[in-house]
């Protein structure tokens, strides 16, 4: 039980008469990169928002480190440790890209006293240190998706959720982020757990992938098993092949 | 980092530069008419300041801060009159009711999403405009309270008192702006959910910077009322928070100096157009839609902006000690 950094179980949302998350039970260790994979209105950014409080659980419980983060209001989540991204980047318009980053280290859990320091650093570390002082509605996608990263490490995260990393992103950019995230993972022992579905990348990148379909988990395994599953293929691509996938 | 800097140097110098023009101008120029005219631009200078710092910072646009400046002025008054208490103690008594107010009305209200909360002020001035006359035993109805002593009895004086305090909480409230908390505010401005994801709880942020800028709306109504020597309903009339915020957008929103210029521009312009009349509602209006169409970022912050930064290109070219006089001069 408590080897679980993350433990949801029987979580349950509905929005009128779409159930849009089904007594889902999604367990994260320490050092994991989970994936959730998923067609489109499968549920996954609604069991984000779930997970973080942005959007209140019907039933269900969700404990963190071991301790309920049900019912807490998202920034009490953040401060405990789960930082998020959004798919659509949501840099705070007017501000410098440094500022964003700042923004995001003025939570309790940063004891820093060189903020700025900080936030250069973790600039550095996403690539944008260049552009440090550039107004962040002039940034490119991928940058912005870059700042959205380094704005969710700047609250200090022990799980960072990454909402469609990849989402809109060309291909080099989805290699590029992808190798962000992988070295963020094994540099700073960071826990992660991403939507995804963009196939390829997202299964090189994952240590296990628990498959939504219709706010259901229809499939839980090693991406290799889960290309496999015919209930995924069933569920993302209709009666095709498995290879289509892979 | 630029962004939790202190003040820059040449902001600084020219508020105080202006700050000490504004107060030789009526002893150079006379009149105690410019003096009563720059007192009420003063008092309107602390009021659109501290209504630029929660709702030009956050976006969230407070349509009642007459509000605030009616409990403040009716605290002065009802302390002064009715309590017979010294015209000093309206000072601290008008900030903190004003506070509480704040409080009151934040709680509910900074909770609300969109137009909400602009609407929920806006009905709470109204509500209290009404209360001042239903309550009129206490309140003096439409008459108000009269006879109010005044805290300093040279006008002058007064006025250079005005001044100072206009200065205080431009300068106060310019710091917090550029502190930690402005960084904050603007970010609410920006994205909440984005806030809410960095971890700052942002509706806690709102509430207390509605207090602030309470407390300095509430200054300022017991300096007016101080000035009157005279409170009624009429402080609370929607049209004064119009009038508060068209000059924070003239002089720039989120800028915090600028709408003190904002507040002392339009003043003077009401003056100014004495002489036409009855044309003058009209020329104003005009004037007004002109500058908001052709100048949505405002007059003042943006003209400022320009000759800050031809100072420093030429401070820096002409090395340590800048012709700022000429360079002013050019501008």
């Amino acid at each position: 039980m408590a080897d679980y950094l993350l433990d949801v179980k029987q979580l349950n949302k509905r929005f009128g008469g779409l159930h849009a998350v089904r007594d889902v039970n999604l367990q994260v260790r320490r050092g994991e990169i989970v994936g959730i994979l998923g067609p489109n209105g499968a549920g996954k950014t609604t069991l984000f928002n779930l997970l973080t409080g942005f959007i209140p659980t019907d039933e269900g419980t969700v404990n963190f480190q071991g301790r309920s983060i049900l019912g807490m209001k998202p920034h009490r989540i953040v401060n405990l440790g789960v930082a998020r991204t959004f798919q659509l980047c949501r840099p705070f318009v007017g501000m410098s890209v440094i500022e964003n980053v700042l923004v995001g280290s003025l939570g309790p859990r940063v004891t820093d006293v060189d903020l700025g320091a900080r936030a250069l650093h973790l600039l550095s570390e996403v690539g944008l240190a260049e552009k440090a002082d550039t107004p962040s509605e002039l940034l490119s996608y991928g940058d912005l998706r870059r700042l959205e990263i380094a704005r969710a490490l700047a609250t200090d995260p022990e799980l960072l959720l990454l909402d469609e990393p990849f989402a809109g992103l060309g291909s080099a950019e989805i290699e590029s982020i992808s190798a962000l995230i992988r070295k963020l993972h094994a540099e700073k022992n960071l826990t992660i757990l991403l939507i995804e579905h963009k196939l390829r990348e997202f299964m090189q990148l994952v240590s296990r992938v628990v498959a939504l379909d219709f706010g259901e988990v229809i499939a839980e395994g090693v991406p290799a098993e889960i290309v496999n599953h015919p209930r995924v293929i069933e569920a993302y691509i209709g009666k095709q092949t498995p290879e289509a996938l892979a | 980092m630029a962004a939790l800097g202190s003040l820059d140097k040449l902001s600084s110098t020219a508020g105080l530069v202006s700050l000490v023009l504004l107060a030789i101008l009526p002893v150079l120029a006379g009149g105690s008419y410019l003096v009563g005219v720059l007192t009420v631009a003063a008092i309107y200078g602390i009021w659109a300041v501290s209504w630029d710092f929660m709702s030009g910072l956050t976006g969230r646009e407070n349509f009642g801060h007459s509000l605030f400046i009616g409990v403040g002025a009716y605290a002065a008054g009802f302390l002064n009159v009715q309590m017979g208490l010294g015209p000093w103690w309206s000072l601290p008594a008008s900030m903190v009711l004003a506070m509480f107010f704040g409080l009151l009305l934040g709680f509910p209200t900074l909770r609300l999403k969109g137009p909400y909360f602009a609407l929920a002020m806006l009905s709470a001035a109204v509500i209290m405009q009404r209360l001042m006359l239903i309550f009129w035993e206490y309140t003096g109805g439409e008459e108000g309270i009269q006879d109010i002593t005044p805290l300093i009895r040279n006008h002058l004086h007064y006025y250079w008192f005005v001044l100072g305090v206009l200065g205080l909480t431009t300068w106060l409230l310019a710091w917090l702006a550029r502190s930690r908390w402005g960084l904050i505010l603007r970010a609410i401005k920006g994205d909440e959910a984005t806030c809410m994801a960095a971890g700052l709880p942002i509706t806690t942020y709102k509430i207390i910077s509605l207090i602030i800028s309470a407390a300095f709306a509430g200054l300022g109504g017991a300096l007016y009322a101080h000035y009157q020597l005279q409170v009624s309903p009429q402080l609370f009339a929607v049209v004064t928070s119009i009038t508060i915020i068209t000059m924070v957008y003239v002089g720039g929103i989120g800028t915090i100096f600028g709408p003190v210029g904002g507040a002392l521009l339009l003043t003077m312009m009401t003056e100014g157009l004495r002489n036409f009349g009855e044309w003058r509602l009209m020329i104003y209006s005009v004037l007004l839609i002109l500058i908001l169409f052709f100048l949505p970022n405002g007059v003042v912050a943006p003209v400022w902006k320009k000759i800050r930064a031809k100072l420093s290109s030429h401070a820096r070219s002409a090395g340590t000690q800048a012709p700022i006089d000429k360079a002013a001069g050019e501008v």
